[in-house]
């Protein structure tokens, strides 16, 4: 049990890291809103290719709020942006209208994350599990057929295009074998739950109806297990180097010398040491997922993120992909900073 | 005194034998009771014993029962659920509805797919019709133009009823139609705008509770056509209130988010759009819809599912997570689909073109010489074969096959005419010293067929006509920048595409000169701009089919001499299914009529 003195050292680099993101942020917002404004030119003239008459153009940018000055365009910005009351009021931060549609571009945003953010976590769940005891079970046969194997599945998994692999698995299992649906979040013949977090699976749950999250569950099954046997790639070979060098280290031979059993020393002791870097590389990694899997959402037809901001880049909607380029932003933000207080959480010399 | 104490013993005596006898006999009686009671104890021990042990019976009888009720639930459940997949039809598409489902705004193929199943219209094409003009009453039951064609009277439909119970009659019609020229200013990208609402109508006028009248600018024999154009469809006031504003998606409520009466044989009762696409449309039967008695809708439940690409749809319709896969298949795909035997493949006209434009406002194109010698290069049948596989037709007119008005004007030119080509070319001063250069500009996004593909086609038949004087650029664009630029008029050569709104040769033969196309037809060329737009008027104003026919054929004349626009090719149409599904037309309307399909 953690005594006073450490709980007080963990939350106080909890709070000196939250305070520190508020910078983070400041600089990120400031970044993607002069890249937008000082950098490529024109959004407006870059959304008509330049080739716009003028009066055209000059009513975009009224309506965009592009025609005021820029220190007025980046307080409209940020102000916008911490703006509790439309927060409050539509339960999504202010990013702008879409030069398309005029619609919100927070509340398209935030129609098309929970899907993403779904798909997101089974994924990593599957990649971490299948990466994880595949690289420990690697480690643990180091040079042997069974490491060669599983570094060559690492190497392959990875190096497949998720496309690719998700047509086979939607070929075997949806075509051939009807065991599972090729795409969508749910059975057409099933009412989706009632929205309360986004997720479906989380919402069946809390709607108390199994049977729709088992649903739920089915569609996800061939997306997730395509994109996490990806990903899953990275994991094996980190794990694996990862453990190699932690199985080599006195303590494990000291346990092992002990008596303990071999799974005890391999996962209680070793992985757990070797456990911080894969915990790093899991949160890049969601990161990235939440910025949405364009491949796999459209080879899924899964309707999340990123197959939001593929239509917005055809579309040259500059509100729309700046907002969604914030949203990613704030994302690895803050996964970045759960990391950095998980780490800090199993390796107290973090808070040091 | 002896004698007394005698007396008072034997008394004494005698009272104690009777007070004795009679405890002895009231216990004996109660020992009999008790005995009684013992007994009934008894009895009653085996009786509770007894109704312990039935207790027990009739628990375990209740678990089966229960059991039995849970199993009969289950059957039901099991029964219910086939029944509900029998009673559904799940589509699966890659069109999504472009914005709204307002009449007024509304002028997308998907979008007027859902008002028609929605809404109704006062007339209506009749399935299966090959021309077009097999008018058939809807909201209306009869009607009656003027013999100058600028008034008409229809009779209303009575008893139909919206689901709050109103009653339809004419004051909807007249709201309806108000509303929808009222809005032409604020929506000038919307239906009633594109199809002239605010040019053709005068005014509405409410004769009686089931009779309307419509008083029209100039003589429209058309009028039918527009009626049952969804852009006709007739609005509940209390979803299109005053002041009149387009009625936009509301997330999570599907009546808010359209203004129609819902008089059509499906209610929408659900609409879920995810970042502006649609995600899931749902509808239920309309049980008040005026049709019922004739058997329809077939289905309870049509759900549409979107899919963002056509060989995700076709996943899709082979893995059996849909009934029904309708726009867009891939001509190399439906084919391949026809052969498998757990499908069905339905073919039907076409009525879909594309056509070239130029602009004609700057060279090369202001030169009519320079504009014919193209067109005379194409070679529409490499299109056709190559990229459409034959499901697709050579077209030779604006006006597609099986309408009135259909000719083969542009088989005058031919195809791959390379002759003809280089002969004009020449005259305009063209030569491999001195090329004829210009971009050929087509969509990307997949708005239109195979874009691309075709394009390249297009440029190979061109160029080849006359190697080295004619050079060719291809520029694609998304379909935002490509109305965009031909707004701003900067495409040389463009290639378009028409979906009718109404089965009319009037909704085809102004494509020759439409003012949106920016080709600057009518500035270039006022003279056989305007005679073809007399003709066109003349058409309009009668009825008399050879009239008409004649009229458009010389319109079609003029169109070959000035190749402002050139046909290319008509579509086929084309649904994939089950072997389960019935019912589909796919007649020259386009239009998929939900209501007529059984499971």
């Amino acid at each position: 049990m953690q005594n006073k003195v450490e709980v007080m050292g963990l939350r106080t680099y909890i709070i000196t890291r939250i305070l520190l993101t508020i910078p983070t942020l400041l600089l990120l917002l400031s970044m993607v809103f002069l890249l937008m404004r000082v950098l490529p030119g024109d959004p407006v003239a870059l959304h008509f290719e330049k080739k716009a008459e003028p009066a055209q153009m000059d009513e975009m940018r009224r309506l965009l709020g592009l025609d005021k000055p820029l220190w007025m365009q980046y307080a409209d910005y940020i102000l916008g942006l911490v703006d509790i009351n439309y927060f409050i009021a539509h339960g999504y931060p202010n990013l702008g209208k879409s030069m398309q549609t005029f619609e919100e571009v927070g509340g398209q945003i935030f129609s098309a994350f929970p899907a993403t953010l779904e798909l997101a976590i089974y994924s990593m769940l599957i990649a971490s599990v299948i990466g994880i005891l595949l690289g420990v079970a690697s480690s643990k046969k180091y040079n042997s057929v069974q490491d060669h194997l599983l570094r060559g599945f690492g190497t392959v998994a990875y190096a497949v295009p998720v496309f690719f692999l998700g047509i086979v698995f939607q070929l075997i299992f949806g075509v051939f074998l009807h065991w599972l649906p090729i795409g969508l979040r749910i059975s057409p013949l099933v009412n989706p739950p009632a929205t309360i977090t986004g997720l479906y699976t989380i919402d069946s749950l809390l709607e108390g109806n199994i049977f729709k999250f088992f649903e739920s569950l089915k569609a996800l099954i061939l997306p997730s297990l395509t994109l996490g046997i990806i990903l899953s790639g990275i994991f094996v070979r980190l794990t694996r180097t990862n453990m190699l060098e932690t199985l080599r280290l006195d303590f494990v031979t000291a346990a092992r010398a002990r008596g303990l059993k071999e799974s005890t020393v391999t996962y209680g002791y070793a992985l757990r040491n070797a456990f911080l870097p894969i915990l790093t590389m899991m949160g890049l990694q969601f990161a990235m997922l939440l910025g949405g899997a364009i491949l796999t959402e459209t080879t899924f037809s899964w309707p999340g993120l990123g197959r939001y901001i593929v239509q917005r880049i055809n579309f040259r909607d500059y509100t729309a992909i700046q907002g969604a380029v914030v949203m990613f932003g704030l994302f690895v933000t803050v996964v970045s900073l759960v990391v950095d207080i998980l780490y800090a959480y199993f390796d107290p010399r973090i808070r040091l | 005194m002896p004698e007394r104490i005698e007396l008072a013993t034997v008394v004494l005596v005698l009272v104690g034998i009777i007070v004795s006898s009679g405890t002895m006999i009231y216990t004996a009686n109660v020992l009999s009771n008790v005995s009684t009671v013992s007994s009934d104890v008894a009895t009653l021990t085996d009786s509770v014993a007894n109704l312990t042990s039935a207790t027990r019976d009739l628990a375990t009888i209740m678990e089966d029962f229960g059991a039995s009720v849970a199993d009969l639930k289950e059957r039901l459940a099991e029964i219910e659920a086939s029944l509900a997949v029998r009673e559904t039809l799940i589509v699966g598409t890659t069109d999504s509805v472009e914005l709204t489902l307002d009449p007024a705004q509304a002028y997308d193929y998907f979008g007027w797919c859902i008002i028609q199943q929605i809404g109704s219209t006062l007339v209506s094409v009749k399935p299966g019709s090959t021309t077009g003009a097999d008018f058939v009453p809807e909201l209306a039951t009869s009607w009656t133009p003027s013999t100058d064609l600028k008034t008409w009277d229809f009779d209303l439909r009575q008893g139909v009823k919206f689901p709050d119970g109103t009653t339809f009659n004419a004051t909807h019609v007249k709201y309806s139609f108000d509303r929808a020229i009222a809005l032409i200013p604020k929506i000038p990208e919307g239906a009633p705008a594109g199809l002239g609402y605010d040019a053709i109508f005068n005014r509405t006028e409410v004769v009686s509770t089931y009779k309307v009248r419509f008083y029209l600018n100039f003589p429209f024999s058309p009028f039918l056509g527009i009626l049952s154009a969804r852009s006709s469809a007739i609005v509940d006031p209390k979803y299109a209130p005053l002041p009149w504003a387009q009625v936009n998606y509301t997330a999570g409520n599907a009546r808010a988010s359209t203004p129609l009466a819902f008089v059509g044989s499906y209610v929408l009762s659900r609409w879920e759009r995810v970042a502006g696409r649609d995600v899931e449309i749902k509808l239920d039967a309309n049980p008040n819809y005026w049709n019922l008695a004739s058997g329809y809708p077939k289905l309870k439940h049509i759900i549409f599912k979107f899919y963002p690409s056509a060989a995700a749809l076709r996943l899709a319709i082979e893995a059996g997570d849909v009934d029904m896969a309708f726009r867009h298949i891939s001509p190399t795909d439906v084919l391949d689909l026809e052969t498998n035997p757990n499908l069905r493949t339905w073919w039907g006209t076409g009525a879909f073109i594309q056509y070239f434009c130029f602009q004609e406002k700057r060279a090369p194109f202001n030169d009519t010489r320079v504009r014919v010698a193209v067109a005379a290069a194409l070679n529409r049948t490499a299109v056709t074969e190559t990229v459409f596989l034959g499901l697709a037709k050579p077209l030779y007119s604006i006006i597609p096959p099986g309408m009135l008005g259909h000719t083969e004007a542009f088989q005058e030119l031919g195809d791959a005419n390379y002759t003809y080509t280089r002969s004009l070319l020449t005259d305009a001063g063209y030569s491999p010293g001195n090329p004829l250069t210009f971009k050929l500009w087509y969509e990307t996004s997949g708005h239109y067929p195979s874009s691309e593909d075709q394009a390249l086609l297009y440029k190979e038949a061109i160029e080849a006509a006359w190697p080295g004087a004619i050079q060719i650029t291809l520029e694609g664009r998304d379909w935002a920048a490509y109305k965009t630029a031909r707004d701003q008029e900067i495409m040389d050569a463009y290639v378009y595409g028409w979906y009718p709104d109404y089965v009319d040769p009037d909704d085809y033969s102004f494509l020759y000169w439409a003012k949106w196309l920016h080709t600057n037809y009518d500035t270039v060329n006022p003279v056989p701009y305007q005679q073809q737009v007399d003709l066109y008027d003349e058409a309009r104003a009668t009825t008399v089919e050879a009239t008409r026919i004649s009229l458009y054929a010389q319109i079609d004349d003029i169109a070959v001499d000035q190749c402002s626009v050139v046909p290319l090719y008509v579509s086929s149409a084309w649904a994939v299914t089950k072997p389960s599904v019935y019912g589909i037309f796919l007649d020259i309307t386009q239009d998929m009529r939900y209501w007529l399909i059984s499971k």
